[in-house]
């Protein structure tokens, strides 16, 4: 099988986040790429929850909606997820008093389901241990299902138990317990061949992707207040303060979080708030203050379902017009949006140097999916970063400034800045409309003319931002190039990405002309549906996927390229109303009718994109 | 005062003409916060001064020389200390009016105080929303007509004393915009202190306020005297929140001993000799990253 999918699930608290992240850990230093994706209802204890591991010996940035097993650490599970095993996959519990109803019992049956039943309690008992080992031993039962070599899972919950070296011994004898169990039935779980590529590969989520990009470009000042599925940045950033120095601050709400934010970037350091879209809300007087004070900023705007409280711990993609229509009056801005690890870095430090070249609030987009999702990414390129400050003046020019010099009318409406503390003449700030120096106005022509500079920074920005990226099937990708005629050219935004990134990846693989290796590593799926009746045009058909990560200003010209000689256009996005498309039309006047929309909490799963890709004509 | 110190006070002024009310309280407050500048002779490049929104605000371009911030209603006591953090070089003061910081400043007010930022908080206190021509604040007095509540206000009249007093301050003092030489020197102490100066300043508004009216203040206000032990904090509570008779002036409290202030207790900053404002540069993160392997 090119990819194994496994679904760890129980209550909330039971552990089965460990399991997700040990084996994750244990499987990538086995030659194998993981994409970890959680579930959880947005309560403590209690509720079910569910940690699933993708695998594959490929990068793999998608789960499948049925996967290959199922681990039940209690009773619930064991008929919540009957309907997501694979045929003759497996259903693996410790319930040993459990009956299944008769419908249970007909669709075990019927998809050939194998249930095991890993004796829990008894094997506490043995050991003498407490219950909570009861993940440990799961844990060491999966691994033998993998096959895989014992001491590299050992050593991976040494690591995680390094604090507590007394639990050590206990959580050894538990491993060698699950691992050495037999069952009448046999289990097997079988992953394709390793790949050593990704042996010095991350395990790292989007989140801790944001904060290290952060680190990264220099940022000393991170304000926010708790919301999930932001949060983790927050934490992540207190985690490692005492080694960056960064200052962290949990503020009494977001209003507090981004005027302070804002206020550190206005005095030249780099700073940065966090929120998801209820706190964004708070914070949207503050952009709109940034705007006119001309001061550079970035919000992390991660997106849940709403609207109010919505689903806090589901995904979404149902801020993207929030986002580039948020705060009152009209003033430049920069709406960007991550995908996954990689472009929670880069993105995240790239965001920094638009705030501060066109001094503006930067709004940087991720959603749940990317922000809390297990992604094994190569380490991140730190050479090709450069901070840019922009028209930070020069020390020694400082001498030579007006108090008017600071919003001065230009050309590109970016004006020279220097900071309170430097050695100038004093400006003023104001989120009143104003003259170049600061002074209140309410007279005709200089406030259009302070309007008009403002704005014209959006052209030079826009010319400075790169055109959507094209993924192509049937290439390598990343190689796709503008001028392709694609019989399907799908657009999207976000984690939506990592769906396609992987389905179109397969059906590339499998409609090259592969060799029978390289075959062996393709999708079975893709490779049964291709070789039946409907698949033979897929066989040579082009496949774009077009990725917006800078959303607003929007770049059109590739896309209206693209589109113009594309048999099918096609938007994916997690949202009700395709924001995106939205505007697109706005910008563009293209309808695009062909949508695919998804706004149920949960992110697009692999099957879902790749059925509707295959059922496609032409 | 001497000549030089003139001197350097010009050096705070700015060409805009003043646009508050003849009598207004504001002229006195604006001429103690120059003279407290200069007579502690602080670069002006060195001080930043944050102004909320309310008549007070337009003192921001009315003022020259130092840097000035004037942002949003109720908003510049979180501006002011994130200010402060990334340069704590800076003097920073934040002048707000009781209007904007006892409403929808009120959550940020206490957490200022809770939190000891080491910032002035200059509260210009004519007990109504001038700006918006004169409706109640939090602090206007019961049976008041005011605009919008000609009734008189239903709720009970919230005392920022006794709020203050109740968040474990460092520093609280009370000035009027009458006593100008008695003022700048509350400024001075308070942009001296290593924590949040909170100094109450009432102030006259010939315009909405018919009962706080200059004479009131004259007649009814006194300095504490050189005997006052400024640093006993229950004498300063009960001190300061009773204005039945007699209203006190003067730098109230001062602990002698005050707790670090919230820069001074950031565990993530010890031994830093820089600030943050001096630390933009490309972070390495190569060690966080091999954690992740």
């Amino acid at each position: 099988m090119s990819r194994v999918s496994v679904k760890i699930v129980g209550a909330s608290g039971q552990g089965i986040n460990s399991i997700g992240e040990i084996l994750a850990k244990a499987l990538k230093r086995s030659g194998y790429f993981v994409f970890g994706y959680r579930e959880y209802p947005s309560l403590i204890k209690g509720g079910h929850a569910s940690y699933q591991l993708d695998i594959a010996s490929h990068k793999i940035t998608s789960s499948k909606k049925i996967v290959d097993a199922v681990v039940s650490l209690d009773h619930h599970g064991l008929s919540i997820h009957l309907d997501e095993i694979n045929d003759g996959g497996y259903l693996i519990h410790d319930m040993s008093e459990w009956d299944f109803g008769e419908e249970e019992k007909k669709k075990i049956e019927a998809k050939n389901i194998k249930v095991i039943l890993l004796p829990t309690d008894e094997i506490i008992k043995e050991l003498n241990a407490p219950y909570v080992v009861q993940n440990v031993l799961f844990t060491g039962l999966l691994w033998s299902a993998f096959n895989q070599d014992v001491s590299k899972l050992k050593e991976v919950v040494k690591e995680r138990f390094a604090s507590k070296p007394k639990l050590i011994d206990l959580n050894m004898n538990c491993i060698d317990k699950g691992y050495e169990f037999k069952s009448e039935e046999e289990i097997e779980i079988k992953l394709p061949d390793a790949n050593k590529d990704c042996s010095d590969a991350m395990l790292i989520t989007g989140n801790q992707a944001i904060g290290l990009g952060a680190v990264h470009a220099g940022v000393r000042m991170f304000a926010s207040y708790p919301m999930t599925p932001a949060s983790s940045i927050l934490t992540y950033l207190a985690e490692i303060q005492n080694k960056t120095g960064m200052v962290i601050k949990q503020a009494e709400d977001e209003i507090t979080a981004s005027q302070m934010a804002s206020a550190s970037y206005f005095m030249g350091t780099r700073a940065m708030t966090g929120t998801s879209g209820g706190g964004f809300d708070l914070m949207t007087e503050t952009l709109s203050m940034v705007g006119i004070i001309e001061s550079p900023m970035v919000f992390v705007l991660a997106q849940r379902p709403g609207p109010a409280t919505g689903m806090p711990t589901w995904t979404a993609q149902g801020d993207l017009l929030l986002a580039v229509h948020s705060g009152h009056g009209e003033f430049p801005r920069c709406v960007m949006s991550v995908s996954d690890a990689e472009d929670g870095f880069k993105l995240t430090a790239e965001a920094h140097n638009i705030a501060e070249r066109f001094q503006i609030p930067v709004i940087l987009l991720t959603d749940k999916h990317t922000a809390e999702s297990l992604f094994t990414s190569e380490k991140f390129d730190q050479k090709s970063y450069e901070i840019d400050r922009g028209q930070l003046v020069d020390e020694r020019d400082l001498s030579e400034m007006k108090a008017e010099d600071r919003f001065m009318i230009t050309d590109d409406g970016v004006s020279p800045r220097w900071v309170p503390g430097q050695a100038a003449p004093g400006y003023n700030a104001t989120s009143y409309e104003n003259l170049p120096d600061g002074t209140i106005t309410e007279d005709s022509v200089p406030a259009k003319e302070m309007f008009d500079k403002r704005m014209r920074k959006m052209k030079a920005l826009k010319d400075s931002l790169p055109e959507p990226e094209l993924y192509g099937a049937n290439r390598e990708p990343r190689s796709a190039d503008r001028n392709e005629e694609l019989d399907i050219l799908i657009i999207g935004w976000g984690s939506t990405k990592n769906v396609l990134v992987d389905v179109l990846r397969d059906l590339s693989r499998q409609s090259n002309k592969l060799s029978s290796t390289e075959r062996q590593s393709t999708s079975g799926e893709v490779a049964s549906r291709l070789g039946s009746s409907r698949g033979s045009s897929l066989e040579e058909s082009k496949i774009g996927y077009l990725h917006y990560s800078h959303l607003w200003p929007l770049k059109t010209e590739k896309l209206l390229e693209l589109s113009s000689k594309a048999k099918k256009v096609v938007i994916v996005e997690g949202n009700n109303q395709s924001q995106l498309g939205m505007l697109i039309k706005q910008e563009t006047g293209l309808s695009i009718e062909d949508k695919i929309l998804k706004y149920d909490g949960r992110p697009f799963f692999y099957e879902e994109i790749l059925e509707r890709i295959l059922n496609y004509k032409f | 005062m001497t000549q030089d110190n003139y001197k350097s006070m010009a050096k705070y002024s700015s060409p805009n003409p003043c646009t508050w009310c003849d009598g207004c309280g504001d002229y006195g407050i604006w001429t103690a916060v120059k003279r407290a500048c200069a007579e502690l002779e602080l670069d002006p490049s060195e001080v930043l001064m944050c102004f909320d929104i309310g008549c007070h605000g337009n003192m921001s371009d009315k003022v020259g020389g130092c840097y000035r911030f004037h942002g949003l209603h109720g908003r510049v006591l979180p501006f002011a200390a994130g200010a402060k953090i990334a340069n704590p070089k800076v003097n920073t003061i934040a002048f707000a009016g009781d209007g904007a910081t006892f409403s929808e400043g009120m959550n940020h007010l206490v957490h200022s105080v809770r939190s000891n930022y080491p910032i002035v908080c200059l509260l210009h206190n004519n007990e109504n929303y001038g700006l918006t021509t004169g409706q109640a604040s939090a602090v206007t007095r019961q049976d008041t007509p005011m605009n919008s509540s000609p009734n008189g206000i239903p709720e009970a009249t919230l005392s920022p004393m006794d709020l203050v007093f109740s968040l474990s301050p460092t520093f609280v003092a009370r000035g009027t915009s009458c006593d100008i030489k008695q003022l700048t020197e509350i400024i001075k102490e308070g942009i001296q202190h290593d924590g949040f100066a909170y100094i109450d300043v009432l102030q006259s508004c010939p315009t909405y306020n018919k009962f706080m009216t200059a004479e009131f203040l004259r007649e009814h206000c006194y300095a504490v005297g050189s005997d006052y032990d400024a640093s006993d904090f229950e004498n300063a509570r009960r001190t300061a929140i009773d204005t039945s008779e007699k209203i006190a002036t003067g730098v109230l409290y001062h602990a002698k001993d005050p707790r670090p202030s919230f820069v001074g207790r950031l565990k993530s900053r010890d031994g830093k000799k820089s600030s943050l404002v001096e630390e933009v540069e490309k972070g390495d993160v190569g060690g966080f990253m091999q954690e992740m392997v």
